[in-house]
């Protein structure tokens, strides 16, 4: 690697990355608290300037090289990865401990803006994990089914597939809730 | 399609990071391209983390092990048995001259066998150190990070190994011969 090249490389992370720990940001803001963000937020960025060339082989920035959108599904990928390798680091360090820190700590994701969408988040909750982040993944950020099959390793034919059945499920599911009125806080006994 | 949209549009009024404060991206990125060219290539954490683990394994086949070892091989080649260090489970980043100081033994070996949790390496190279033809470890059948490379034993593969005062140093100091770096910081130490 000599000096050059490895300035070129630096130059050309440079310019990507504002765009891509903005999104990994929110990325990990929805699905984890705050400290554990951070963290996972720092080894994704170093996970994408270590791999950095095998994502970008070298294109000059006219032929979308350098885009940030043509990384960002990517580094979704790495953050999903780093997000579950910390998730069972802290199951290994004793399920109570991590309970006991999550009651701690009660999310302190800032609440959406309308108030909370009680019916939606329940309605989620009851669907496959699998299926609530391909919906999280399409709605909030923002991909593709491409791009989300990029994200989770999966070809895009089956993203799409997926995708589709997941808002399916999650209209299914808002249906159930909304017939279910006046049911409040608890999913449990939910079911008709 | 407007279904869909309605759909899109009644997730995102509930997005957690709608309005997530704005953020001082140049420091992390700064922190980011500087540490990995010094840092090595595991994180600390893991490191640290596998050091426990070792000690831990270490310490039970310690006190499990039998005593008397009357099943010995008949020709008896020179064994040497290494234990875990009691101490050290934050790990610094490893250097040659620190390897260089604090090892009386570093050898390089193939693993020959794994047998439940003993280790048992044929000794290829001596770097420092009373000459020894084979060197038994613990591992710890599925814990998988404590050392460079692979993380594990494996019979057949190449290992660097240095210890001080018959416990295995880890930490970055010893891992698969063929993990990045390991080779020239034994080079570079003896």
């Amino acid at each position: 690697m000599d000096s050059v090249n490895s300035e070129d490389r630096r130059q050309r992370f440079e310019a990507v990355a504002p765009a891509v720990i903005d999104a990994v940001r929110r990325f990990l803001a929805r699905r984890t608290d705050p400290s554990t963000a951070d963290d996972v937020l720092q080894d994704t960025l170093l996970v994408c300037w270590r791999r950095f060339d095998e994502i970008l082989p070298v294109r000059p920035p006219s032929q979308g090289g350098t885009a940030p959108d043509a990384v960002l599904p990517w580094a979704y990928g790495v953050a999903r990865n780093c997000l579950a390798n910390a998730e069972r680091s802290r199951r290994r360090q004793g399920r109570l401990l991590a309970r006991v820190w999550r009651l701690d700590r009660p999310a302190e994701v800032v609440p959406a803006p309308d108030g909370p969408d009680d019916e939606l988040t329940a309605a989620l909750d009851a669907l496959r994990a699998e299926d609530a982040e391909l919906l999280r993944l399409w709605a909030w950020e923002e991909l593709s089914p491409a791009e989300i099959a990029v994200v989770l390793g999966i070809s895009p034919n089956a993203a799409s597939i997926r995708l589709h059945r997941a808002k399916q499920n999650l209209r299914e599911e808002l249906r159930k809730t909304g017939d279910a009125a006046g049911h409040e806080e608890s999913t449990e006994g939910s079911r008709p | 399609m407007t279904d869909d949209d309605d759909l899109r549009a009644r997730l995102r009024r509930a997005d957690p990071a709608a309005d997530l404060p704005p953020y001082d991206t140049s420091h992390l990125l700064e922190t980011t391209m500087t540490a990995t060219t010094t840092a090595p290539r595991r994180p600390m954490l893991t490191l640290a983390a596998a050091a426990l683990v070792l000690i831990a394994a270490l310490g039970t086949w310690f006190l499990l092990r039998p005593s008397g070892d009357p099943a010995g091989p008949v020709a008896a080649p020179t064994v040497t048995e290494l234990t875990a260090p009691g101490i050290a489970a934050k790990c610094v980043e490893p250097s040659a001259d620190r390897l260089k100081e604090a090892a009386d033994f570093a050898f390089a070996g193939t693993v020959t066998g794994v047998d439940g949790g003993t280790v048992t390496l044929k000794v290829t190279k001596v770097y420092r150190g009373a000459a020894a033809d084979q060197v038994r470890i613990a591992q710890t059948g599925d814990i998988s990070e404590t050392m460079l490379g692979s993380g594990k034993f494996e019979t057949g593969k190449d290992y660097l190994v240095a210890s001080a005062r018959g416990s295995m140093l880890i930490c970055g100091y010893s891992g698969e011969a063929s993990a990045p770096g390991l080779p020239q910081l034994y080079d570079t130490a003896f």
